[in-house]
């Protein structure tokens, strides 16, 4: 039986069937993903618990369309990813999926403010309508004052919430965060959670989030474990 | 500008160095090109010029035998015959106190038929033009220059200056002043023919007769129809684009050399790039997740580097024409030494010349950016896209491209098997030749590595060790920066082993050939007859050779005959390379058996045994081939011919130069001494010994190659600004293992030393990669693109000294490359690397 978290299926915004992964280390291979059947709803935030190692990441990959399983079905948004070419992926993930990382990753060589809009302007966002968007979500993580700024100036906090508002700015389906608070102290890691689970549910999208910390899983509407490959519910 | 590419420009501008070494690489190879470019077109042009500006609206042009045309003919074709559209000229070159001019000779009444550079109703001067035009007519060494020519030289109306021509001296005097437009008549002295006559020695004499007879080929088969026997027609176009192709081989292989320099800053960009790449690998795994496609990061990298490569080939244009004005002086010299007299002192920008060099930049820059970029695309989305993976793509990769290599090598060694004498099929089987050789050097220096970790191991420990696997390890950025290397350092073993096999062989041709002791000539003309008999009977003087060199023309080409009277004895300094089964001497001299030059044979397909038809004054003749002589002459591609021959069939008495043979005990330079004082008063000589010769001829020939040796020294400052950037580029990468070793406890003096070992071991393996090329090179070059450009045959020779200082300028090139990248390294601060990481 798939893990299912609502009841109600025709919310289902990210359907999970069979998906196994494996990876070959020379002659040994490690089975990181076994079969795993899951259905999230949509609106809802989940942890993905397990510890260093057990395919959280690789999940998250998976289900951007980032990887492709070695079997199993993905869907997202009514959509099998796994049936799509890697171009018809990427402007999948490009429209239907924002991205938070435990490194920030923004680009170094562009302001704040540009980095928002380059998911903006690879969505084909007018100008105008970018420029509001920027300022709305700079106004909602509280960085007006630093759109200009470049990444390596900020802390990490502030890095990480120019990253909520480049993984929101498009209102993607789904959002994905692998780590994102790793990097930070407890204060900043609660605020940055606090404003990442405020601003989802705004927009009413569907998150996950890749952690090892309980901490992290109590901000969420339910928490899972990753292990053997397994996903289980905890 | 979309954000992504605003992301890419900030990062280059984030990189300085990085930028400014892939701009100024590719900004030398487009700089040479167009350099190269304006100086062959410019010289080319100015000729062109020239001959246009001397042409005038003349068709067709009359000419004799080595003597010229009889005046007669003119009188009869004007007189007689009444044709109007003729005009005679006296054409011949000069010594003025500002050097070489070209001495013109017109008749005045007859030049408004032709249009040429000089409109002499309209000449420049105070009084009644007619009074000039009799001036010109009535007194001896009036003479006309330019308005430029006169600027230059500060001459004035009725200014006086010294003309010295086949060693006697004039005095012209400038009654008047012409327009010239783009500098066409700079060198010319214009008179009148019979003042041209006297100066050039040429009494009752014309060099040509000009005729306008259009294209219609009735008027011009009834103009041929009435001109005598020993005379052709033969169209003004003709013979300019005659003489210009003269000079293409030399032309084609400098345009050959300049590619090499843009050839080596292709591999500068492609290392530039594709170090960007690497750098950026997390980045381009991050816009990859973010959702741009693999197309877009693919052009993302190309336009980059396209915009290095506008940026710089602008820069390099700009550069090049400052480059061009240098080059043009060599260029204009050896074509002035080996070709043609051209006058031409500035370059003349073409747009064409800019195209190229533009278009060869920006292609050469995204062509280098190709492969970088297909590397971009093909990052997963991830983040975390390990060095490590690069590496051990690349390591995957090195066989494969060495196969690829091989397979590169066979198609040059097929295109020279199947291309015959095509130069250009030549220069592109180098080319194949060394890209067949590079894409072996990263398995070579793989090899290379594995040898000399245990000598490195040995001179400095274990920071010895891991500086030389260190090349192996880190192949995907040091074999680029080898292969740069190896291909520059190889351009100098092959233009070396070359440049020194033909010095060496042009050496030993001079010690044979040169077989009389003083040679006695004038410049620019005939030496006096009387001069000669004083110059024979002088005591010491136990024989004397002669040689008179003509010049015959026909249609689309133009013959040397090179008429001698050897000296008894002399013959032996004639190598015959071959022959028929027949005593060739006796042949020569006695029947109208004739020699060819070995670059004449080449040219023209011809073999002992053959025929060849030339001119005479009484018509065409067929002489026999007997055999081929080798000769490294300037000149090199004629006809030996007995002076006997010379004289039954040609009307033409006068002798260029003579060769004094001494009895035994007799000294040189006081047979010179004499020689000089007898003919004092009557003929300034050119008398030196034949070690005099020997050294003077060698000068020339060392000229020649001064421009060649620009270039690839050119190249080379290329390659080492990829070696510069390659090692920045590495310590850059490598910034956190080296914080490590200092955080371990290396100083800043050892590591600086390992960096050192590391760039010096680069230098050394590109060195030995370097010399299998530069061999092959070296082969090519002599055996195919000499051969075909010039129809030389060169005796290899390659010297231990050559290819040993090879190897060690590549080490020490690269280490001097080096010491920046080892200082920065060393005196960074561990903390921030690590921290930066």
């Amino acid at each position: 039986m798939p893990i299912t978290l609502m009841a109600d299926t025709t919310d289902i915004e990210i359907r999970l069937r069979k998906l196994s992964r494996a990876f070959s280390e020379g002659k040994h291979v490690h089975q990181v993903l076994h079969g795993i059947d899951a259905d999230f709803a949509r609106g809802e935030t989940i942890a993905i618990r397990g510890r260093s190692g057990s395919g959280k990441s690789t999940l998250l990959n998976l289900i951007a369309g980032i990887d492709v399983p070695d079997a199993g079905s993905i869907e997202v948004s009514g959509i099998d990813i796994t049936k799509l070419s890697e171009r018809d992926r990427t402007l999948f993930r490009r429209k239907h999926v924002g991205f938070v990382y435990q490194a920030f990753n923004l680009v170094p060589t562009l302001t704040v403010a540009d980095n928002i809009r380059l998911v903006l302007e690879l969505n084909e966002v007018t100008r105008i309508d970018a420029n509001a968007r920027i300022r709305e979500l700079l106004d909602a993580v509280e960085l007006s004052d630093r759109a200009d700024s470049f990444p390596d100036i900020l802390s990490g906090g502030e890095q990480q919430r120019v990253a909520i508002a480049r993984a929101l700015c498009h209102g993607p389906a789904v959002l994905l965060a692998d780590e994102p608070t790793g990097n930070l102290d407890d204060a900043t890691a609660d605020a940055v959670l606090r404003l990442l689970d405020q601003l989802v549910r705004a927009a009413g999208g569907t998150m996950l989030i890749a952690t090892h910390s309980a901490r992290v899983a109590r901000f969420c509407d339910c928490s899972l474990t990753l292990a053997a490959g397994k996903l289980m519910a905890e | 500008m979309p954000v992504i590419y605003r992301a890419s420009l900030s990062y280059l501008l984030r990189h300085p160095w990085q930028l400014t070494l892939a701009v100024v690489g590719i900004c030398i190879g487009v700089a040479v090109i167009v350099a190269v470019d304006l100086a062959n077109s410019s010289a080319r042009k100015a000729f062109l010029l020239s001959m246009d500006a001397i042409t005038g609206v003349a068709t067709h042009q009359v000419i004799g035998g080595p003597a010229g045309l009889d005046e007669t003919l003119y009188r009869e074709l004007r007189v007689a015959r009444g044709l109007t559209n003729i005009a005679p000229v006296v054409e011949g070159y000069g010594d003025a106190p500002s050097g070489p001019v070209r001495i013109f000779g017109v008749d005045v009444f007859a030049e408004r038929a032709m249009e040429r550079f000089a409109d002499l109703d309209s000449v420049a001067t105070d009084d009644d033009p007619t009074s000039l035009i009799g001036d010109l007519l009535t007194e001896p060494g009036a003479a006309l220059v330019s308005e430029a020519t006169a600027a230059a030289l500060g001459l004035r109306r009725g200014d006086m200056i010294e003309l010295v021509t086949a060693g006697r001296v004039h005095a012209a005097r400038i009654i008047g002043i012409f327009e010239s437009t783009g500098g066409a008549a700079d060198d010319v002295l214009l008179t009148d023919v019979a003042t041209a006559q006297v100066w050039l020695n040429q009494p009752g004499r014309l060099t040509r007769i000009d005729a306008r007879l259009g294209d219609h080929p009735d008027a011009v088969a009834r103009f041929q129809e009435i001109l005598p026997a020993g005379t052709r027609l033969l169209s003004a176009a003709g013979r300019t684009r005659a003489t210009t192709e003269m000079s293409t081989a030399f032309m084609t292989n400098l345009t050959a050399m300049s590619l090499l320099a843009l050839l080596v800053g292709l591999f500068l960009i492609y290392n530039s790039v594709s170090f960007s790449v690497l750098q950026r690998r997390g980045l381009i795994g991050v816009l990859r997740a973010l959702g741009i496609t693999r197309r877009q990061a693919f052009t993302l990298v190309v336009v980059e580097s396209a915009g290095i490569g506008l940026i710089a080939s602008v820069i390099g244009v700009l550069v090049g024409i400052g480059l061009g004005e240098r080059l043009l002086v060599l260029v204009s010299q050896s074509i002035n030494d080996l070709y043609f007299r051209v006058n031409v002192t500035a370059v003349d920008v073409s747009g064409l010349s800019i195209t190229k060099g533009m278009l060869a930049g920006i292609a050469a820059s995204t062509l280098a950016a190709a492969v970088p970029a297909f590397e971009a695309a093909a990052y997963p989305p991830r983040l975390a896209l390990l060095r490590s993976t690069v590496e051990h793509r690349a390591r995957h990769l090195v066989p494969l491209i060495a196969g690829l290599g091989v397979l590169t090598l066979l198609v040059a060694a097929a295109t020279l098997w199947s291309s015959a004498r095509s130069l250009v099929a030549g220069l592109a089987a180098v080319f194949l030749v060394i890209f067949g050789f590079a894409m072996c050097i990263p398995l070579a220096v793989r090899g290379l590595a594995i040898l000399f970790e245990r000598p490195g191991r040995h001179l400095a420990g274990l920071p010895g060790a891991m500086a030389i696997s260190g090349i192996a390890t880190s192949l995907s950025r040091t074999g680029v920066a080898i292969v740069a290397l190896a291909v520059a350092v190889s351009a100098t073993i092959g233009v070396s082993v070359m440049v020194d096999s033909f010095r060496g062989s042009v050496s030993a041709w001079l010690e044979r050939s040169l077989q009389a002791d003083v040679y006695v000539g004038a410049q620019g003309g005939p030496l006096d007859p009387e001069v000669i008999a004083d110059l024979a009977a002088l005591p010491g003087v136990a024989h004397v050779s002669s040689s008179r060199r003509a010049r015959f023309e026909y249609t689309g080409g133009q013959t040397d005959v090179l008429a001698i009277d050897m000296a008894p004895g002399s013959y032996a300094g004639t190598e015959i390379i071959d022959s028929l089964d027949v005593d060739v001497w006796r042949a020569f001299d006695a029947g109208d058996a004739v020699l060819v030059s070995e670059p004449y044979a080449y040219q023209h397909e011809v073999a002992p045994g053959d025929t060849i038809t030339l001119p005479t004054t009484s018509g065409d003749r067929i002489f026999p081939i007997v055999a081929i002589y080798q000769s490294y002459d300037v000149s090199a591609s004629a006809i030996l011919m007995s002076r006997d021959t010379y004289d039954r069939y040609w009307d033409d008495t006068a002798i260029d130069s003579i060769g004094l043979y001494l009895d035994e005990g007799a000294n040189a330079d006081a047979i010179i001494a004499m020689a000089t004082a007898i003919a004092a008063n009557r003929q300034a000589l050119r008398a030196r010994s034949n070690s005099d010769i020997r050294v003077l001829s060698l000068e020339i020939f060392d000229r020649t190659f001064i421009i060649t040796d620009v270039l690839y020294w050119l190249a080379t400052g290329v390659a080492l600004i990829g070696i510069l950037s390659a090692m920045l580029a590495l310590q850059l990468e490598r910034a956190r293992d080296l914080a490590v070793l200092r955080a371990l406890g290396m100083t800043p003096a050892e590591l600086g030393g390992m960096i050192t070992l590391q760039t010096g071991a680069i230098g050394l393996f590109s060195g030995l990669a370097a010399l299998p090329l530069g061999v092959a090179m070296a082969y090519i070059l002599i055996d195919v693109i000499n051969r075909r450009a010039f129809g030389w045959q060169i005796d290899m020779d390659v010297g231990a000294g050559v290819l040993v200082s090879a190897v060690l300028f590549a080490v020490l090139a690269a280490v001097v490359a080096g010491l920046y990248p080892a200082w920065r390294a060393a005196n960074s601060r561990p903390a921030l690397a690590m921290r930066e990481e």
